[in-house]
């Protein structure tokens, strides 16, 4: 059983792996011929132009630096909503939900007009933008649910010791947040990290594209046939540092969709 | 592990993901260490002014000039690109290798072009983008150095498709039309009309000389817009009308036209299999012995003679035909240069569009792919004949040209006639309503887009023919 | 009061921006829906009354493109939902090495939609894709599974499936660890089998779960874009083409903002119909 599910889960990612070490007519040949292994798609792909470790760069710093404009703006949201009470609570927290569920890829065109206006294309940092809007529904539900779950007794301890607001976010309530803001940030991360529609229509110039979209044109911008052996090859360099994420962060993303979502 | 722990595990509830918060902090900081380095990067490249991206040289630094092509036209002009560069004229012309698809390498220069900064100063246009480009406001009107005595050494087919509005906005690089390919070996002369082009097939396929008669392209895109621009035509009617800016596609010589492609399936004359054929499914088909005749662009000639395939050797080329009595005409496909508005150098841009729409680059490509040049002297030269043995029917077929409807609403006229047409041809509806609904689709389309005051509107954006210059 | 104005300003700046990233599009669609913002007025905006509006009734690619993407979204939804009970259920049991196990059968969700989407590409290449190489080895012929209206949209869901059932499993499996196991204990002390374990307490307890797991999926799944703009292209013919694909092709490829805002609205509020009628029900649900 475990083994059917990681083959069916794996399966073609093995079926890539395979693909970036073989060479080009090696790919035509027979399923079961034996071909010897080469890493020369892995040498196209990354002395490309520009090299593929650039699209590497170019997510990860969107993701970064999504991830941490999110939090930034998303733990005094939670903060404040939770302090809310009556129809301000009830309302955004509606909105925020029906926000959360909203498909982002409908929003791309009155975002590429602000792009325009404010000049805010071809800006890797300007990305961020967009990218914490739409991860903010989530973020935020998610951190409250974390404030919520924190006795009041602490903060009002706090209070009387006569720390004020800041004081008591830094040194009392985060601290005890570090699993939530893990959980947040991960998922953040991961869904900055795989955007399309609005990457595609905020950035033209090549050497600025992140991963998806660098992928992306790979196959659809090609010269007759797709380079299956360096599309595969890519695949699988891009793939490696979400392996390698996943596998650290399994458990804080499954325990913060946990406390997240029965609140939601 | 429990979600919701008893609260003698709270301690190690809270202890284990700080211990994970730690470990991904590090991680996440390892990895913005990583970034750092090729981020400092970013901003010192890519941008089109040469001042920051130009070679750096002691005496003079060349400008960079950018230009957007398909792959395959990127490759041919390659050398004569390095032989510029090297010339010393103090460009430095780079040429980015789009995709090959017309649709995909015009959705990728939208895309930059709508955002506003466009990393080329040229981009190499196909002729059924001009008019929605021009009235987006893209390109830099080319008559400040292209006067008219420059078109006028052209091929007349080859000027057209090139202005609107009074205006000069691309200079052609190419003078390509749909050609009509036919077998050598099982026919004397190729047919003069299409009843001739139906009457040949049905013989052959009748004695087993070969399987089909005739290719074309009847997927749902492009192409199949070009394939109805020639039937259109060939019937004596046509998609659009200039004076009223308004498609004509309900005319009953539309239906005609419709009608003929519909029974080339229903007759067999042409497989069923059309009706998913790009250019390239339908050339492979053809190379391969399935056919007497195809529909495709010049370079397809290039493919078959390059090719060890069956057929080689054994084609011959005409120009498109049409109905008993009218005159056919094959679409014209042209490529040309654009300059984009903003070009910081458009002097320079200039010097380049000079140079890769000049002779000598044209006549590369006639030679290596087959595309056909738009001077009238290279038609003249007797050793360019030789090499590039298309070019007396080339120039023929420039002779009468068919332009798609130069407006600049015509990609969603192309999608939804296309979206029809290969409807019907996969048997969901007759000739006459297919063509009723395209019509009908086609004007709702205009008024939207122009608004209240629709019609006029209509006309006066984009209902005047492209003006020869 | 004062420390309610102090949060309220705490809130400002992730307010402010969510209402420029998704109140303010809403209102520009609005607005646009009801002018002509074409390559015939030049990109700019021109009052053309409910032009837009009467031709998308009258569009019957929208109306196709609507059904097209609602059955896209309901098959593949419902099959992430029953796949996705089935992996929660796996993964919630005591395995040796489960977080492993975990981390790999999420690692699908964690890569990007077009990654993956070109991989699906070539697995069903014709005729080089290993699929297709299966099954000559086995005697037959090769077969264009994209370029039949009927296989691509069922490679199109699968992709889709596989992609984002770990997610479901992962929403469900947060939902399990929320049962207390003495529960399930005192139930299989009472002599109940696994079955009706899971349809007596488990599935009760996870219907929360479950109704947030289809209204997230399907909100997403009738968004879908990416994944059909790279596997299929929405082809062939427009067979797997959807609404949010049809937006984009009227903006991007038409240059015709305001059928495309109106597109946009439209798909919007399809949307809200049923995520309104799901919503309702999800609060019945937990009021119950």
């Amino acid at each position: 059983m475990r083994l059917l599910v990681l083959l069916w889960s794996l399966g073609p990612l093995l079926w890539q792996l395979r693909t970036s070490l073989l060479r080009p007519e090696a790919l035509v040949a027979p399923l079961l011929e034996g071909n010897p292994w080469t890493l020369a798609n892995y040498q196209l792909v990354l002395s490309g132009d520009p090299p593929f470790w650039r699209y590497l760069g170019n997510s990860t710093l969107v993701a970064l630096a999504t991830t941490l404009l999110t939090l930034l703006l998303a733990v005094p949201c939670a903060y404040g909503l939770q302090q809310q009470r009556g129809l301000l609570r009830w309302g955004v927290g509606l909105g925020l939900v029906g926000a959360a569920m909203f498909p982002t890829v409908l929003l791309f065109l009155a975002l590429l007009e602000i792009a325009r206006r404010f000049g805010l294309a071809n800006d890797l940092l300007a990305l961020s933008l967009p990218y914490a809007g739409l991860s903010l529904p989530l973020a935020v539900l998610l951190l409250r649910a974390a404030f919520a779950d924190l006795p009041v007794e602490l903060e009002d301890a706090a209070r009387l010791e006569g720390l004020d607001l800041g004081q008591r976010l830094r040194h009392v309530l985060l601290p005890l947040l570090g699993p939530a803001l893990a959980s947040t940030g991960i998922l953040v991360f991961l869904a900055s990290w795989n955007e399309y529609a609005i990457a595609l229509t905020w950035i033209s110039r090549n050497d600025l594209l992140t991963l998806p979209i660098a992928i992306a044109r790979i196959g659809g911008g090609s010269v007759f046939t797709i380079p299956y052996g360096a599309f595969a090859a890519a695949t699988v360099l891009g793939s490696l540092p979400l392996l390698l994420l996943v596998l650290v962060a399994q458990r804080p993303i499954v325990s913060g969709l946990t406390r997240g979502a029965v609140k939601g | 592990m429990a979600a919701r722990p008893p609260l003698s595990s709270l301690r190690r509830w809270r202890s284990l993901p700080k211990l994970l918060t730690n470990a991904l902090l590090a991680l996440l900081s390892a990895m913005c260490l990583l970034v750092l380095l090729p981020a400092s990067g970013l901003s010192s490249s890519g941008l089109p002014s040469a001042g920051q991206s130009g070679i750096p040289a002691a005496a003079a630094e060349p400008v960079t000039i950018r230009v957007l092509m398909p792959a395959p036209l990127a490759d041919a002009v390659a050398a004569p690109v390095a032989q510029f560069n090297a010339s010393g004229a103090g460009i430095a012309l780079e040429v980015i290798r789009g995709p090959l698809d017309t649709e995909t390498i015009s959705d990728l220069a939208t895309g930059s072009l709508l955002l506003g900064e466009a990393p080329f100063d040229l981009l190499l246009v196909d002729v059924s983008w001009l008019a929605r480009y021009v009235a987006a406001g893209w390109f830099e009107p080319l008559e400040r150095w292209f006067g008219p005595e420059v078109l006028a050494a052209m091929e007349p087919g080859a000027r057209l498709g090139n202005g609107l509005d009074g205006h000069l906005w691309r200079m052609p690089l190419t003078g390509d039309t749909g050609l009509l390919y036919w077998r050598t070996d099982l026919m004397e002369r190729p047919p003069r009309d299409t009843e001739e082009l139906v009457a040949i097939s049905r013989d052959l396929q009748r004695r087993g000389r070969v399987r089909w008669g005739y290719l074309w392209q009847g997927r749902q895109y492009e192409g199949l817009s070009c394939v109805m621009v020639e039937v259109l035509h060939g019937f004596g009617a046509r998609w659009w009308n200039g004076s009223t800016a308004r498609t004509e596609l309900d005319s009953p010589e539309a239906v005609a036209a419709a009608r003929w492609l519909a029974a080339l399936l229903q007759d067999g004359v042409s497989p069923p299999a059309v009706a998913s054929y790009a250019e390239n499914d339908a050339l492979q088909s053809f190379a391969a012995g399935d056919a007497a005749f195809l529909r495709n662009w010049p370079y397809a000639w290039r493919e078959i003679e390059k090719g060890g395939g069956l057929v080689k050797g054994k084609v011959g080329v005409t120009a498109m035909v049409g109905a008993p009595g009218e005159q056919g005409g094959g679409t014209l496909g042209t490529w040309g240069l654009s300059l984009i508005k903003g070009s910081p150098h458009p002097e320079e841009a200039v010097a380049a569009i000079r140079w890769l729409t000049g002779p000598v680059v044209q006549r590369q490509l006639a030679i290596e792919q087959g595309y056909a040049p738009t001077w009238s002297t290279l038609y003249d030269d007797p050793d360019l004949q030789r090499r590039a043995p298309l070019l007396t029917v080339q120039r023929q077929a420039l002779q009468h040209p068919q332009l798609r409807p130069p407006t600049p609403a015509y990609a969603q006229l192309s999608d939804l006639l296309a979206r029809q047409v290969n409807g019907m041809l996969t048997g969901q509806g007759g000739p006459g309503p297919t063509m009723a609904a395209a019509q009908r689709q086609s004007l709702q389309v205009l008024r939207s887009l122009a608004g209240p005051a629709g019609d006029t509107a209509g006309e006066s954006a984009g209902g005047r023919p492209a003006v020869d210059r | 009061m004062k420390a309610r104005a102090a949060s309220l300003l705490l809130m400002a700046p992730a307010l402010l921006l969510l209402a420029a990233v998704f109140v303010y599009p809403l209102l520009r669609y609005g607005w646009l829906s009801f002018q002509a913002s074409s390559v015939l007025t030049g990109l700019e905006p021109v009052p053309n009354g409910g032009a837009n509006w009467g031709r998308l009734l009258d569009d019957a690619r929208f109306w196709t493109d609507a059904f097209q993407t609602l059955r896209f979204a309901v098959c593949s939804v419902a099959l992430e939902l029953a796949g996705g009970l089935g992996l929660a259920l796996l993964l919630h049991r005591p395995l040796r090495g489960r977080g492993t196990l975990r981390a790999l059968t999420l690692l699908p969700w964690a890569l990007p939609t077009t990654v993956m989407a070109l991989g699906w590409r070539w697995i069903l290449n014709d005729p080089h894709g290993p699929l297709n190489a299966a099954i000559r080895s086995l005697g037959g012929s090769s077969y264009g599974f994209l370029s039949t209206p009927a296989t691509t949209w069922f490679f199109v869901v699968l992709a889709d499936v596989w992609k984002t059932l770990p997610f479901v499993a992962l929403l469900l499996l947060a939902g399990l660890q929320t049962i207390p196991e003495d529960l399930e204990e005192a139930l299989r002390l009472e002599g109940a089998g696994r079955l009706q374990i899971l349809r007596r307490l488990t599935l009760p307890l996870l219907v929360p779960y479950l109704t947030l797991a289809l209204l997230f999926r399907l909100a997403q799944a009738l968004g879908v874009f990416d994944l059909i703009q790279v596997l299929s292209g929405g082809g062939p013919a427009g067979s797997t083409e959807s609404l949010a694909l049809y937006a984009y092709l009227n903006a991007m490829r038409f240059l015709d903002f305001g059928y495309a805002a109106t597109v946009m609205l439209a798909t919007f509020l399809l949307l809200l119909v049923l995520l309104g009628g799901g919503w309702l029900l999800w609060r019945r649900e937990r009021a119950a």
